[in-house]
């Protein structure tokens, strides 16, 4: 996920955030926090609570985004703020609990009545939906429409904007999706014994399935209103509001469905009237609009940049309605262990050592925007535990420490490598400029090569061919988990089986036996102490390898303009419980 | 003049008359056209002010280096001591402009502005001249060749200016730069790699996709030229084709070559300042001014360190303005009539 | 005069054609040349997760595999005959004219051309007027009293006008008028003609100054060169010497010959802009055919990109064809041809 305001691109290189938060991230300013209740604005209020609780109906709620949504195909979409936001008219079968705090974290049933009900060694999971509930146009959802749903988005060639766990997890053989079988019983990794029953099977245990669930692929989508890669115009509701128009790349309004229900729905409200999105603001002007409120979020969630920051931070009357949380993304460099030198740990430990992590800190934007960061998982994920391998003074890098190391490599006096980067994303060029700087003092001379962030991962620095032909030595990247746990963070990046010709994210090619062992082992394990604790051992091992170069926990600034109502931060989507908000 | 650089418009071609219809004509008083043009050049104050600010710049770029050790800090320093963290903009005031950092320092990392500006006029004035030569050269071979032999060269060639014309240029540029590789070889005779390959590329698409409006000038001046009696007088003598062009037109083409590639120039650091502003010009960290004002723009760091913007835009605004003054009093100086 | 439009509808209809080769040639066989595959090409348009079958069945779909003249083959006779895309679960038709189908969004090019054009006609259209009028104006004004104060004020603001990138002007403009003085609290929003014809024009005053202040300090340059030269003319001095009145001799005489010139760059101006005001539009967020194509370049969406370059040749064209016959209007010694 970017927090670029101008260049917010297509969503093949982003990265979502959902992670579990152990805390509730950002300092808590206003010292109420953790209980639930609601109250009135504070810095980092909405952190703890929700902020200005009220059941007053009305009003339109204006959303705007610096680019375009991915998608807005509840099964077709890839980032953290569209599963939140798609929440209005798509109702998964799980979802979170839409509540302040930890509690947030909690996976509560949605279209499901219950949790899901493992058997066979937790390798079948089952799920009762709900009765009585409809679509927009009246019609009732069905289980069938729930797996139909799945199959779309995961087994067919048209829609894969979005994860595919499914088609990784289910054993469903070779089916080929419902756009070429027009037969769903050929889909055998659903059944659908009766209209509100559904059966996952899966081809291996694994515990945490019912996170997978949250995900908006499974919200219903009934088969003859399926278009395929134009069903985004005008997807079916389920939620309390549907598409009224949308203009795909510029704007689209919601308005209320008439045809949901509280009664089939616990979870959600009808509180406005309206919901629209302007896209393709330039950041230049999204902050001026959130202040002057004239608009009221920012649907990316990526905060305020650098002069609505001092604005807001330098203003009481102002800060009053921000908040300062952690988003559950670590930003990081990559070694790559398979170009030379950095297949040698010492040169990757002599990078480790080198670094001003004070500078990178600075590209991103300071403290604020983030605090140094010394581990693999960030302080959101299960598994976190505190510690530094690579200590220096100050963290502003230790020439000695990383002279030595390169010593130790065979290369006394540093060697030449390259930087990648996304050229549009200007908080990474400038770490990389950082890094740059840092490098250059212990004699490695580093070049900076920009790549668009569109194809960043399909073509550049996620296509391993092209970084060993390049020579891209560093890969300067960001990562966020699809699930809130240590294992849904580390399994894509981290895994040897993560390794793809194409769109690979363990950009660092790392390939540790005990790495893969551990993560297996763990996803099959029932006990949820025993897992973290695995995940924990995860990290370390990640981190000895000296492969990957943390940067920041990342924080963003978000600015919540005072008229809204029912506001406070999400920490499973890592912003705003955007269906939640009310206007004044 | 410039064409303004939201398109490629074409203001050169507005006057190709008021340049110098009369030069051969005046030429009679004893004094060399060159000579008079001088003198009147040196009775224009403000052309002439423009000239030295660009002799100025051109010699601030060249010693960049020597300017740089002497008042400034190397251009990809860090100082970040002199950042305010939380707000990520320079501690000093107006934006830490003082004796130590004369333009002050860039927001996030307090690297010296003077610096990157003396650098970033490297970049701006090599791919402006460069850019203009290329676009000169190919403009005059055309638009001489157009003039001057008329018939289905003149149909091609003006063909070929109209097709030109017609192409958002700007676009082009953007998507050519961005579909370039890192590396290429030019014809396997000389490898580029990275920046000088941006470089020769910003050069090459700016030059060539701007060669019409200057060819159209030439093509009309050489159409006019070619009825005078000097020309007719040479190819009595059985002068051929080659020698016509070359020792017979070409020279009386030189003004108009100086004034429409002085106004080229401006336009081209525009042109280059708006790719790098819309992020597809030299790679960081070297500066350029369009990329220093896309980083307050993109950044939205112009509402905290004003500074930010301020001072590259007033660069390229001083630059692109002495070429201006620069070639309007050319123009007129070269151009009799105009006083 | 038919034969006349007739020979330049055919050379219009030419250039159209070679134009769309070219840009054909730049977007759809440069990456090639530089050594992209067919699979690279086709991994653009699948998400971060997508497993190589999907890449293989984007590629097949968007005919990324076809040898380059193939696609160009299917390019034209969309034009001409209408297509077929396949877009999971149906097939869409797509009739004639069919510019294609966006890479990206899967959305019918003139569609989106259609969506946008409006914002960039608005904003050209208020402009061209802002900067013809008072460009010509001052430079008319300019050359009659030349040397006076108000000609050298008139030109040193012109000079700035042309120095200036017209994104920095832009931003100054907004950030002491929309947020500083807020006189346009809102910043910039573009809003629709036929809902609010108001809100409309307020909204667009900004943009509208911004991109007439470049030009019309550029018109107002070459008008006044261009008066000069004309006043300097035997048959001005002629219609002097016959005792025309001067307020005749400037409007019948002068000006008509200074216009000539200024209309074929007028043409052309317009022509280019509507095709997309590039960087007006980025620095106001106006959601215009500029935006949406610069937009499309860097998301390598390249049936987009070639629509909306195919459109702004048109309409240079078209401007050009227009110019041309209203020269008979302005100009005597052209209707006399």
């Amino acid at each position: 996920m970017k927090r670029t305001k101008t260049t917010v691109g297509v969503a093949l290189s982003a990265v979502l955030a959902l992670g579990l938060a152990a805390c509730g991230g950002g300092s808590d300013d206003n010292g109420g926090g953790g209980d639930g209740g609601g109250g009135g604005s504070a810095f980092d209020a909405a952190v703890s609570k929700v902020v200005n609780p009220s059941t007053k109906t009305g009003g339109t709620l204006k959303y705007v985004i610096t680019d375009a949504p991915d998608s807005m195909d509840p099964g077709n979409t890839y980032y953290a703020y569209n599963w939140d936001f798609t929440r209005y008219f798509a109702r998964a079968l799980l979802t979170f609990d839409p509540k302040p705090g930890e509690a947030g974290l909690k996976v509560v049933p949605d279209l499901a009545e219950g949790l899901g009900q493992p058997s066979d060694g937790g390798k079948t999971w089952t799920y009762k939906i709900r009765k009585g509930v409809k679509y927009e146009d009246g019609t009732e959802v069905k289980a069938e429409d729930i797996k139909y749903a799945v199959a779309r988005s995961n087994y067919t060639d048209e829609l894969q904007g979005g994860p595919h766990y499914f088609t990784q997890y289910l054993a469903a053989g070779d089916y080929k999706g419902p756009y070429k079988d027009k037969n769903l019983d050929d889909f055998k990794g659903i059944e659908t014994p009766d209209d509100h029953t559904l059966v996952f099977k899966l081809n291996q245990p694994f515990y945490e399935f019912d996170y997978l669930l949250t995900n908006p692929q499974t919200s219903p989508v009934p088969k003859a209103k399926d278009t395929g890669l134009k069903y985004q115009e005008h997807p079916v509701s389920t939620g309390p509001y549907m598409f009224e128009n949308h203009s795909i790349g510029k704007s689209f309004a919601l308005v209320k469905n008439p045809n949901w229900s509280a009664a089939t729905d616990p979870l959600r409200k009808q509180l406005v009237d309206r919901v629209e999105l302007t896209m393709k603001v330039t950041g230049a002007d999204i902050d001026n609009r959130l202040l002057a409120g004239t608009e009221h979020l920012m649907l990316a969630g990526t905060g305020a940049e650098a002069a609505a920051r001092a604005k807001i931070l330098s203003s009481d009357s102002l800060k009053k309605n921000a908040d300062n949380p952690l988003t559950g993304f670590l930003r990081y460099a990559m070694l790559s262990t398979k170009v030379k030198p950095f297949d040698n740990i010492e040169c990757r430990k002599a990078v480790q050592y080198a670094l001003d992590r004070t500078a990178t800190q600075g590209a991103y934007g300071g403290p604020v925007a983030g605090d140094i960061a010394t581990t693999a998982l960030p302080p959101t994920e299960t598994g976190y535990t505190k510690y530094d391998l690579y200590a220096t003074p100050g963290n502003k890098g230790d020439v000695n420490k990383a002279k030595t190391a390169l010593q130790a490599c065979g290369q006394p006096n540093g060697f030449e490598t390259n930087i990648a980067v996304r050229g549009d994303r200007d908080k990474e060029v400038a770490a990389g400029e950082a890094m740059q700087q840092s490098l250059a003092k212990v004699g490695i001379k580093a070049q900076i090569k920009k790549y668009p962030s569109g194809d960043y991962s399909s073509q550049y620095a996620g296509k391993p061919a092209f970084v060993h032909k390049e020579k891209l030595g560093i890969i300067i990247a960001g990562w966020g988990s699809d699930w809130p746990t240590g294992f849904g963070f580390l399994s894509q990046i981290a895994h040897s089986k993560a390794i793809k010709d194409s769109s690979n994210y363990n950009e660092m090619e790392l390939e540790d036996p005990a790495i893969d062992k551990l993560l297996d082992d763990g996803a099959k394990t029932e006990d949820i102490a025993q897992r973290e604790q695995m995940w924990s051992q995860v990290d370390k091992k990640i981190m000895e390898s000296a492969a990957l170069v943390p940067f920041i926990y990342e924080k963003t600034l978000l600015y919540r303009p005072p008229n809204l109502t029912n506001v406070y931060f999400h920490l499973a989507y890592k912003m705003y419980d955007y269906p939640s908000i009310g206007l004044q | 003049m410039t064409a303004p650089i939201e398109v490629s418009g074409s203001e050169v071609e507005a006057q190709p008359d008021a340049v110098l219809a009369g030069v051969d004509r005046k030429a009679i008083q004893g004094r060399s056209l060159g000579q008079i043009a001088w003198l009147r050049l040196k009775r224009d104050k403000v052309a002439l002010g423009g000239g030295v600010v660009v002799l100025l710049l051109i010699l601030a770029a060249v010693f960049a280096p020597v300017l740089v050790k002497l008042l400034g800090y190397p251009p990809d320093e860090f100082h970040r001591e002199l950042i305010d963290p939380v707000f990520s903009r320079p501690t000093g005031a107006y934006g830490g402009i003082g004796w130590d950092h004369l333009f002050g320092v860039e927001p996030i990392n307090g690297r010296d502005l003077f610096s990157r500006i003396l650098y970033g006029a490297r970049i701006s004035l090599l791919v402006a001249f460069l850019a203009t030569l290329l676009s000169v050269s190919i403009g005059v071979v055309l638009g001489m060749a157009a003039g001057y032999f008329g018939g289905w060269v003149d149909t091609v060639i003006a063909r070929a200016m109209d097709v030109f014309l017609a192409f958002p240029l700007l676009l082009f540029a953007i998507a050519l730069v961005g579909a370039i590789p890192s590396q290429a070889s030019i014809f396997g005779l000389f490898e580029l790699k990275d920046n000088s390959l941006r470089i020769a590329l910003l050069i090459f698409i700016i030059g060539f996709f701007n060669w019409p409006y200057i060819g159209r000038i030439i093509r009309g001046q050489t159409l006019s030229l070619r009825e005078r009696e000097f020309v007719d007088a040479a190819r009595s003598m059985g002068a051929r084709s080659p020698h016509i062009l070359f020792k017979e037109l070409l020279p009386n083409l030189i003004g108009p070559i100086l004034v429409y590639s002085t106004l080229l120039i401006p336009t081209n650091i525009l042109f280059e300042a708006a790719l790098s502003f819309l992020g597809v010009g030299v790679a960081p960290p070297t500066p350029s001014w369009g990329g220093m004002l896309s980083d307050a723009v993109t950044k939205q760091l112009y509402p905290i360190a004003p500074h930010f913007m301020i001072v590259p835009g007033l660069a390229i605004f001083i630059t692109v303005m002495a070429f201006n003054l620069l070639g309007d009093g050319l123009r007129d100086a070269l151009d009799p009539r105009a006083r | 005069m038919i034969a006349f439009i007739v020979r330049r509808l055919v050379a219009a209809v030419l250039l159209l054609v070679i134009v769309s080769m070219v840009t054909f040639a730049i977007f759809f066989l440069v990456p090639r040349l530089v050594g992209s595959t067919p699979d690279d090409l086709a991994s653009r348009y699948v998400g971060r997760d997508a497993s190589p079958t999907s890449v293989q069945a984007a590629k097949k779909r968007l005919h990324l595999d076809d040898p380059v003249p193939l696609q160009y083959g299917r390019f034209v006779k969309g034009i001409v005959a209408g297509d077929e895309f396949d877009y999971g679960p149906q097939t869409v038709k797509c009739s004639a004219p069919c510019f294609g189908y966006s890479f990206r969004t899967s959305q019918n090019v003139l569609d989106l051309i259609k969506d946008r054009f409006p914002v960039t006609a608005s904003l050209v259209f208020g402009a061209s007027i802002l900067w013809l009028t008072g460009g010509v104006a001052v430079g008319v004004l300019s050359a009659l009293k030349r040397r006076s104060f108000f000609d050298r004020a008139a030109m040193s603001i012109a000079l700035a006008g042309v120095s200036l990138p017209i994104y920095f002007t832009g931003l100054v403009s907004l950030s002491l008028f929309a947020y500083t003085w807020k006189i346009w609290p809102d910043g910039v929003q573009y809003a629709n003609l036929l809902d609010n014809p108001v809100k409309w024009a307020y909204n667009l005053v900004l943009p509208w100054v911004t991109l007439a202040f470049l030009y019309a300090a550029m018109y107002a340059r070459l008008t006044r060169s261009g008066m000069l030269e004309t006043l300097n003319e035997d048959y001005i001095r002629t219609a002097r010497a016959k005792g025309l009145p001067e307020r005749t001799v400037i409007t019948k005489h002068a000006l008509r010959a200074t216009l000539t010139p200024i209309l074929t760059i007028f043409g052309l101006d317009i022509g280019l802009l509507l095709g997309g005001a590039v960087l007006t539009e980025s620095t106001f967020s106006l959601p215009g055919m500029g935006k949406m194509v610069v937009d499309a370049i860097t998301g390598n969406d390249l049936p987009v990109v070639l629509g909306v370059v195919m459109f702004t040749a048109l309409f240079v064209v078209l401007a050009n064809l227009i110019v041309d016959l209203l020269y008979g209007v302005v100009d005597p010694r052209v209707r006399h041809n």
